[in-house]
């Protein structure tokens, strides 16, 4: 899998020449839904990190007091 | 009261169909276009323009009443009359920090509009200046309602007129200044990702930002309806992703930094040390000549880390231009000014080859001394690197600087000065006519040699004149 990605990423790296110049707009809005993406999985993601992260430390705390 | 119709269109407004700019006698009129209307209502009833004056984010402006709009406009219902700027910049005069500033002042006006549900159409750094030392946004008719799912119109173009040449100063090195003056619409995505080497794309933020983004650019590019088909099939942009989109970029241009910033600082310390004595003679003729001359605006030609233009500043100069070739001295300006909250506008400029008319007809972006039309000019220790170091004549040097203000104080360096011994232990001395006698003849012709000042340990002489 990270294989793949790691190809994935490379092909992206190679520049291309520019043969014209016609409504570039649309590139740009295309690379800010997937910057929404990202944003909303790394919320969601930071969100369920945070929900982990609190059941452990009040497990450790539940520990913690009993001792 | 009907104006006298003296006013006449800004030669660089044309590209917005919602509005354009007047010059009226001495004012900034904005018109605002019947489109539009509705739209300049909207905001004015919501308060956005005057928030966003009060948080210094908008340049100031009133609206006229009828009876104050010049007969030639008299189509328009609404002219709003804008605060003047007095020195219009560009973003290819800046440095990196000043371009940095008005990027960050850009974004943090977008994500205080986005909140308010208002959005800028647009992101050219054109339409943002230095005001009292700050940056300001000028263009009143961007501001527009966001509509719900919209992407960042924008977005692109603040990329190749922020972002790309920033990118290039932090990764590279190599001042933004040339590229961006050879290509006013800014640094485009896809030649920067041909600049970056591998290791400077292995970063999350440049490779969504440059090299996916030109990857989309160039399929654009090659396979148009194809990629406005994928465009059209997108979602709607949540607020909340464009919110976090702004600030996300926020974050990471604020930690950009120029490369090498330890060797501007050497620099600065060996330029302020090796004049010491000199310097402080020159300072104060320079504070007796602002004293007496006490200009609005004065420009600082050749302005070194801009000691004289602070000196200027505290003697009573309200506006200060400073302005460099040397973009690490010009650099310490812009920090010192910044720092001290000075009315000072540091540039970067070669004055032997200075912004010229470009853009649109010539008259879109317009030249150096077009712009800077003051009431005072010093130029101390810059006229050897036009004569000697550019082989510019004595008379053409003389036509030009005097046409920069009223009042001047200019130092010529005799040929037995050490500089000028070390410029010429290079080439051929073909300066035949390089002499004091020459200067001041020249001189003469064009002003009133007021006062001769000639520095004791050193044999350079200051003129001060006005011209005729």
């Amino acid at each position: 899998m990270i294989k793949y990605l790691f190809i994935f990423y490379l092909s992206f790296l190679l520049a291309f020449d520019a043969q014209a110049y016609i409504d570039p707009g649309s590139g740009s809005i295309i690379i800010q839904a997937i910057i929404g993406v990202i944003a909303t999985v790394g919320t969601t993601a930071t969100i369920y990190w945070r929900k982990i992260k609190d059941f452990f430390k009040k497990d450790k705390k539940k520990d913690d007091d009993e001792k | 009261m009907m104006m006298k119709n003296d006013t006449f269109k800004e030669s660089s407004s044309f590209r917005d169909n919602f509005g354009s700019v007047y010059h009226s006698n001495g004012n900034i009129l904005r018109t605002v276009n019947k489109v539009a209307e509705k739209n300049f209502h909207t905001l004015n009833e919501k308060n956005i323009f005057k928030e966003s004056i009060d948080k210094g984010f908008l340049i100031d402006f009133e609206i006229l009443d009828k009876d104050q709009h010049p007969d030639s406009l008299k189509d328009y219902n609404i002219i709003l009359k804008a605060q003047k700027i007095s020195f219009i910049s560009y973003p290819y005069e800046w440095t990196f920090n000043q371009l940095k500033d008005a990027a960050i002042h850009h974004l943090n006006f977008q994500i205080f509009l986005l909140k308010l549900n208002c959005v800028l159409r647009d992101a050219s750094a054109f339409n943002i200046q230095f005001y009292k030392g700050k940056p300001v946004f000028i263009d009143i008719m961007s501001l527009e309602e966001y509509k719900n799912g919209e992407y960042w119109s924008g977005y692109k173009q603040f990329c190749e007129n922020f972002l790309n040449p920033l990118l290039l100063g932090h990764l590279k090195n190599i001042k933004h200044n040339d590229l961006f003056r050879g290509s006013i619409e800014g640094l485009d995505t896809v030649l920067l990702n041909k600049l970056l080497s591998f290791k400077d794309k292995i970063s999350f933020n440049i490779f969504t930002h440059v090299v996916l983004q030109s990857k989309f650019l160039q399929q654009d590019i090659n396979n148009p309806k194809a990629t406005r088909e994928k465009k059209n099939k997108l979602k709607k942009f949540k607020k909340t992703s464009y919110l976090y989109m702004l600030n996300q970029l926020k974050t990471w241009i604020s930690k950009l930094k120029l490369k090498e910033n330890k060797s501007i600082w050497g620099k600065y310390e060996k330029c302020n040390t090796y004049t010491e004595k000199s310097l402080s003679e020159k300072e104060k003729i320079v504070s007796q000549f602002v004293k007496k001359i006490q200009p609005n605006k004065l420009i600082d030609l050749g302005c070194n880390n801009g000691q004289f233009c602070k000196i200027a500043l505290e003697n009573g100069a309200k506006e200060v231009v400073g302005v460099d070739f040397d973009i690490n001295a010009i650099s310490n300006t812009y920090r010192m000014s910044k720092k001290d909250n000075f009315n000072l506008l540091p540039l970067f400029i070669d004055l032997s080859n200075p912004s010229p008319n470009q853009g649109w007809r010539q008259l879109e972006r317009q030249g150096f001394k077009e712009r800077f039309k003051c009431d005072a000019a010093i130029a101390l220790a810059i006229e050897h690197h036009l004569i000697i170091g550019k082989n510019v004549p004595i008379d053409e040097f003389i036509d030009w600087i005097i046409d920069f203000g009223k009042f001047g104080l200019l130092e010529f360096i005799p040929k037995e000065d050490e500089t000028i011994k070390d410029m010429l232990s290079t080439k051929e001395d073909i300066y035949f006519d390089y002499s004091q006698k020459n200067f001041e003849k020249e001189l003469s012709k064009k002003a009133n040699i007021i006062n001769t000042y000639t520095l004791a340990d050193s044999k350079r002489i200051l003129y001060e004149y006005k011209t005729l």
